[in-house]
């Protein structure tokens, strides 16, 4: 056996064990290519109404981050955070205002990488801080607390005018910062600036290849959260992680065994608020603007709760996927319809006459589709998510899981190891 | 620590002085018995109404273990179902009659608890085995849900969801608009007609768990249900009365505040009285109704102090709002059970 398994180049069973992660990766970055595709084929109109275009895709990677912390704290030890948007508000308001030259030792124009990692450190601190309060309450009170902290924090900001004149509306990149670059530090030519309007556009990449500024970002951000991805999938996988599920489990257990779970759970708090506060700075630093109600407002953790349920509470990846969901079902019942969606389409495909038909006391169909469905995705995602804490508590991919008997990267190693 | 805040901020350090002079002042004017008396009236009422906005989610956890996150969109629902009836009834607006207020709180009531009931044994009751944190999250969708769907609703009949339904206020009688004159201050009608509600609400809920019968299957229920189960009482019937009666209790708080103008019914009102019955319930201790009570007029009390100084002497536009959430996590830090509660309640 020992013999049959060291015969194996290390390299080669790494990448057996990591097929599923380079599927979905390739994936990702096939993306804006295949949805390019799609909406100039035939089927185009169908393919914009349903699909996520690349600019939601991007919110989907940072905000997935932001899930994933959620996560990494809440399913993996089962101290429900409900005020991680106390983190992420703290990554997103630390770029803008170092950007504005507002924080104290960090000039404006320091590079985004290092602004990353100030960020997540800024979000690591508080993370301590408030665990090390919060972490001698369990169950329902570890919960209200950190909601506590979060809110206190809200309205501090919300009331705080050093953050820019109203500063109930936020705050945004001002001056001549261009896009924050996203690259190898100290390099300039491996750096791209990301941003809607302030992004790099490539050209004649490989000789064919053109991205527009928002593919750049798209790739930038994408970049930075699967690295974020694999350092958190490090962690849970070590021993350290053992124990944070150990804790989950059976705190009492844990303890008798002798680790001193007030440590291993402060410290899982402040990797979960780093990475919190990277998410949060990924997405100051895409939309140059911030404000209280989309950082630090404890529904924002209800987005991240929402993402957890429904891709899988306790798998890592799992609220990524459950963004997806909940991004693409945002999208295709928006108002605006930017991303193309169900209204837009129905408009242009179905005839005037139909929608203008009467169902019942003199509602129209059209009126019927923008009073129930349109702008309302909260109210299908809410009995969604209702279903699946009721039926499907796992989770999508908490659910494949255990039909695949284990995590999906070691069903395909397996498969693939059959197939040899 | 604010002093500290004002000076990152940029305020010229040289102003220290006077501020530290208008402090005096205001001190000097806080201390005056009217506006000591004035103080403590509209703390009152902001106490009668956080009792009642919290009394019906304390109830509810304290039998059940169950965290009711919709309890905030049930007041919301309660707001408008009463706003809307009490518009019915006097057709289309104008100032209504005490009388037809307290025919709307029973029918309020009616259907709320009803509803309540539905819920519990539909969605609630399937959960009862899991961990604590399902039930959280199960009324978390259900707040989703629940606001989602009064948008629809409140905005297919043409009303602003997000601003206050100013028809729902136009309805309150004549009496309450006045202000009445108590020795030396005068305090509006609304104010002592919330606190009067708000006492009485407390007396009936008080009366209700210690003086009947089924009051004390509930107080034995909250220390063991499993006990109680044994002595042969359908345990689970009472969890569906309790939270029946909690959320009619919610709702009944929503009518009242939809007659306040600085709640109203409007969609926010949701979370804008869940945080705080949240934090009434948990600064009591949780579950413990008389914690509630005390907690309620600790938090209104300290709410109308704060907000008269940060309107007098104090200048930072946050902090009112804020002052309720720095009780709940200074309370915590201080005695994490609340002040009436046991440690073993709300942990794992």
């Amino acid at each position: 056996m020992a013999v049959e398994a060291t015969s194996d180049s290390w390299l080669a069973r790494y990448a057996r064990e990591h097929v599923a992660h380079l599927v979905v990766i390739a994936f990702f970055a096939l993306y804006p290519g295949i949805h390019a595709v799609l909406t100039t084929s035939p089927v185009g109109a169908e393919a914009v109404a349903l699909l996520p275009d690349v600019e939601t895709m991007t919110a989907v990677c940072y905000f997935g981050l932001f899930a994933m912390s959620f996560d990494f704290i809440s399913g993996y030890t089962g101290y429900l955070s409900f005020g991680h948007a106390a983190f992420y508000g703290a990554g997103a308001y630390f770029v803008v205002l170092a950007a504005n030259g507002k924080v104290p030792f960090v000039p404006p124009s320091t590079s985004f990488m290092l602004l990353l990692v100030f960020a997540g450190l800024t979000a690591l601190v508080l993370a301590v801080a408030i665990g090390a309060v919060s972490f001698r309450l369990s169950g329902v009170y570890f919960a209200m607390i950190t909601l506590g902290f979060s809110q206190v924090l809200y309205v501090f900001v919300s009331g705080w005018n050093y953050v820019g004149s109203n500063p109930r509306d936020g705050a945004f990149v001002t001056g001549e910062r261009g896009g924050f670059e996203i690259g190898v530090p100290f390099i300039d030519s491996l750096n791209v600036a990301i941003g809607q309007l302030t992004g790099d556009e490539i050209e004649g990449l490989l000789g064919a290849i053109s991205l527009s500024a928002g593919e750049v970002s798209y790739y930038a951000i994408g970049a930075i959260v699967v690295v974020c991805y694999l350092a958190m999938q490090r962690v849970l996988h070590s021993p350290f992680g053992r124990v944070m599920v150990a804790i989950r489990e059976n705190e009492e257990r844990a303890r008798a065994i002798g680790y001193d779970t007030f440590r291993y759970k402060l410290a899982a708090f402040a990797v979960s608020g780093f990475f919190a506060g990277i998410a949060g700075a990924l997405f100051a630093g895409f939309q140059r603007s911030v404000t209280p109600d989309d950082t630090f407002y404890f529904l924002v953790a209800g987005d991240a709760l929402l993402a957890s349920i429904i891709g899988g509470f306790g798998t890592l990846v799992g609220p990524l996927y459950g963004r997806l969901f909940d991004e693409s079902v945002r999208e295709f019942l928006s108002t605006a319809g930017a991303g193309g969606g169900l209204l837009p389409y129905l408009r242009e495909h179905v005839p005037a006459d139909v929608l203008a038909t009467e169902l019942v006391g003199g509602v129209t169909v059209q009126g019927a589709i923008e009073a129930f469905l349109n702008g309302h995705a909260s109210l299908y995602l809410g009995l969604l998510f209702v279903l699946f804490v009721l039926y499907v508590p796992n989770g999508l991919l908490g659910t494949l899981r255990e039909r695949l008997g284990g995590t999906v990267a070691s069903w395909t190693a397996r498969q693939v190891e059959r197939r040899r | 620590m604010i002093d500290g805040l004002l000076a990152f901020s940029g305020a010229p350090v040289a102003s220290a002085a006077p501020v530290a002079l208008q402090i005096g002042d205001a001190l000097g004017q806080f201390f005056q018995p009217t506006t000591l008396a004035r103080v403590f009236v509209d703390g009152l009422a902001k106490a009668a109404l956080y009792v009642m906005i919290a009394a019906g989610l304390t109830l509810i956890f304290g039998l059940m273990g169950v965290l009711n996150f919709a309890h905030g969109s049930l007041t919301m629902i309660g707001a408008y179902l009463g706003g809307a009836i009490l518009v019915v009834l006097v057709g289309g607006g104008g100032p209504t009659s005490l009388a037809l207020f307290f025919v709307t709180v029973v029918v309020v009531f009616g259907l709320l608890a009803a509803f309540g009931a539905l819920l519990e044994v539909s969605l609630i009751r399937p959960l009862y085995d899991r961990p604590p944190v399902y039930q959280i999250l199960l009324t978390f969708g259900l707040t989703l849900v629940l606001d989602e769907l009064a948008r629809i609703v409140v905005s297919f009949y043409g009303l602003q969801p997000i601003s206050d339904w100013q028809a729902a206020l136009g309805t309150k009688p004549a009496l309450l608009t006045q202000s009445v004159g108590l020795g030396p201050v005068s305090v509006s009608g609304l104010a002592l007609f919330e606190i009067a509600f708000g006492f009485v609400t407390v007396l009936a809920i008080y009366a209700f768990l210690t003086k009947t019968r089924y009051g004390l299957v509930v107080r034995a229920g909250s220390e063991d249900s499993e006990m109680v189960d044994a002595l042969g009482i359908d345990v689970r019937r009472v969890f569906t009365v309790v939270f029946a009666l909690g959320v009619g209790i919610a709702g009944v708080a929503g009518t009242l505040l939809a007659w306040d103008a600085t709640w109203g019914a409007s969609v926010p009102l949701a979370s804008e009285t869940l945080l705080p019955a949240f934090v009434v319930v948990i600064v009591g201790g949780l579950g413990t109704f008389r914690g509630t009570v005390v907690a309620g007029l600790i938090v209104g009390l300290v709410d109308s102090t704060m907000t008269w100084w940060f309107q007098n002497a104090i200048s930072f536009t946050g902090l009112p709002e804020m002052t309720i959430f720095l009780i709940l996590v200074i309370t915590l830090i201080v005695r994490p059970q609340g002040l009436f509660g046991l440690a073993e309640v709300g942990g794992h």
